[in-house]
């Protein structure tokens, strides 16, 4: 159905993050250009070399947020494009910035995204409405109706999704930029207060505040612009789908993570590998539930096995298939418009070996997955 | 239906939620029916409106009425609700697959936390709901009960 065609070979040059929390003397503007400038002194390239800038956000802080925040870094006149995408929203003007050079459109692209998500649950449709008189508009809700039938159909106990949170509150102890740093037994996550049951808080992301950014560069163009080669890191793959009917409408399976597989197999597909050939991988874990089946839905381990995979801890730092290993949405928090390019940044971080105390041995190829409302998903494979 | 209720009712005609998903049948609202639309090229049906088919894009599409009974899919009990949920807190939302093929969220009612299970039969249920302090904001609205 889609045709690929990627041209020249693309990288990321720079990463950068404005920390994950809650910051309410900053503005969407000042969390976005911290990363953005982070970024940019990451890569070595200033920002008058950058011919163009994607901005993914979803709240509304006002008209315009990407030209604003980057006109305080000096009004060079490129395009700067707004995107709006859901969660998967930082992701996709990633997705853009790929598309931007591959095609041989621009030699460099900025990546970059920001969020103040507000407190208390989230949804989707818009005040007026009549989702409201049905009680079905509630992201956690739709999370835990995915858990209940996964625990019916795998025998999956709850301490098995409990493990989750508990590994990403590990990985997210050894990261400074995380929103939430500290340790949970399983027993604390299972204690923790039910939100929708059988989904209680701990298994929940905060909603949280931040801003991350990225800075592509094409490989034909690394050394004119004096690019360090042995810190780029190749992007493999760059997949972005909507809802595909599938023999399942949208109507079916509230939140179907399995929406994810079209754009896992495309990135596959783009890579030329595997999911056996994957090292490290980053998905949309909003809540533990969304984690098992992620991993599931990108063929990592097959339908129903992801929970024994995580208690049989395959998925922590020091596993086969170390997954979040910055903590996540579950432990950094997921400002939407930054999550994307947030597992970007980590991504990048791990492959260049440069993750400290939460570096995984040796990684070379890692996938980041990332979804979003209107069944958007985005699978990026980047490789060293 | 509390008293009130019934006097607005003999005042106003009672409101679908969503017409194009409930039609209403009785003149006090305490029977309807769910709506879907059936492809006539492929025959999938959804629940609610649609102008092209989901599965093959026809726009030869045609509204069918959608069985009142269905077998429970999934459900949760939600202890935090969503901003402007209007009914009581907990409240247990329930995905039921209708014989038609669409799953269609609903609060369930009349059913103990512990009677749940996946599978069970279900039954349609209507009920008005009024968004508290909103005038003239009552809507009879489809929930689930067990059959």
């Amino acid at each position: 159905m889609t045709q690929f065609r990627p041209g020249r070979d693309v990288y990321v040059v720079g990463v950068g993050l404005h920390s994950f929390g809650r910051f309410p003397e900053q503005t969407l503007s000042d969390l976005a250009r911290d990363a953005v400038v982070d970024a940019l002194r990451d890569s070595g390239v200033p920002w008058t070399a950058i011919p163009v800038a994607y901005f993914g956000h979803v709240y509304y802080h006002g008209m315009s947020v990407g030209e604003t925040t980057l006109a305080q870094l000096g009004l060079t006149g490129v395009p700067i494009i707004n995107v709006e995408n859901a969660c998967s929203s930082g992701s996709t003007a990633f997705w853009q910035a790929y598309w931007g050079i591959t095609s041989g459109v621009f030699d460099m692209a900025l990546a970059f995204g920001a969020e103040k998500v507000p407190g208390g649950p989230v949804t989707v449709t818009a005040e007026n409405s009549p989702a409201r008189y049905i009680g079905g508009d509630h992201m956690m809700a739709g999370y835990a109706l995915r858990m209940t039938r996964y625990m019916e159909e795998t025998g999956a106990p709850a301490s098995a999704f409990a493990q989750v949170t508990v590994k990403a509150r590990q990985n997210a102890s050894m990261n400074p930029y995380a929103h939430r740093k500290d340790t949970y037994s399983v027993e604390d996550v299972l204690n923790s207060r039910l939100i929708a049951d059988p989904l209680t808080l701990y298994q929940c992301c905060p909603t949280s505040e931040g801003g991350a950014a990225a800075v592509l560069c094409a490989g034909d163009a690394l050394d004119a612009h004096g690019i360090d080669r042995s810190r780029a890191i190749r992007i493999a793959a760059a997949a972005l789908t909507s809802g595909n009917y599938n023999g399942r409408g949208s109507d079916h399976s509230a939140f179907s993570p399995y929406r994810t597989e079209p754009a896992a197999l495309q990135a596959y597909e783009m890579a030329g590998i595997g999911p056996e050939d994957v090292d490290i991988v980053q998905v949309h874990d909003a809540a533990t539930i969304g984690e098992l089946q992620q991993v599931e839905a990108l063929h990592i381990f097959p339908y129903g096995e992801a929970w024994q995979a995580t208690v049989e801890g395959r998925t922590a730092l020091t596993g086969d298939v170390p997954v979040n290993t910055d903590g996540g949405l579950l432990a950094m928090g997921h400002p939407f418009g930054a999550t994307g390019i947030r597992q970007v940044h980590e991504t990048v971080t791990q492959l260049r070996g440069e993750a400290g105390p939460r570096q995984v041995e040796n990684p070379r190829v890692g996938v980041a997955q990332c979804s979003g409302a209107g069944d958007v998903t985005t699978v990026h494979i980047l490789t060293r | 239906m509390t008293p009130s209720c019934g006097r607005r009712s003999e005042l106003h005609e009672p409101l679908s939620v969503d017409e194009r998903c409930l039609r209403l049948n009785a003149d006090d609202g305490s029977a309807g029916t769910l709506l879907g639309m059936r492809c006539v090229e492929c025959g999938v049906t959804v629940f609610g409106p649609a102008t092209f088919c989901q599965s093959c894009s026809s726009p030869r599409l045609e509204q069918i009425d959608l069985a009142t009974e269905g077998t429970l899919y999934s459900y949760t009990i939600v202890r935090v609700p969503p901003s402007g949920w209007p009914g009581p807190v907990p409240y247990v939302l329930g995905e039921v697959e209708l014989p038609e093929g669409p799953h269609v969220l609903a609060e369930v009612i009349d059913c103990a936390h512990d009677a749940l299970r996946v599978g069970m039969p279900m039954t349609l249920a209507l009920r008005p709901v009024a968004m508290p302090e909103v005038p003239d904001s009552e809507r009879v609205v489809y929930k689930w009960r067990p059959a």
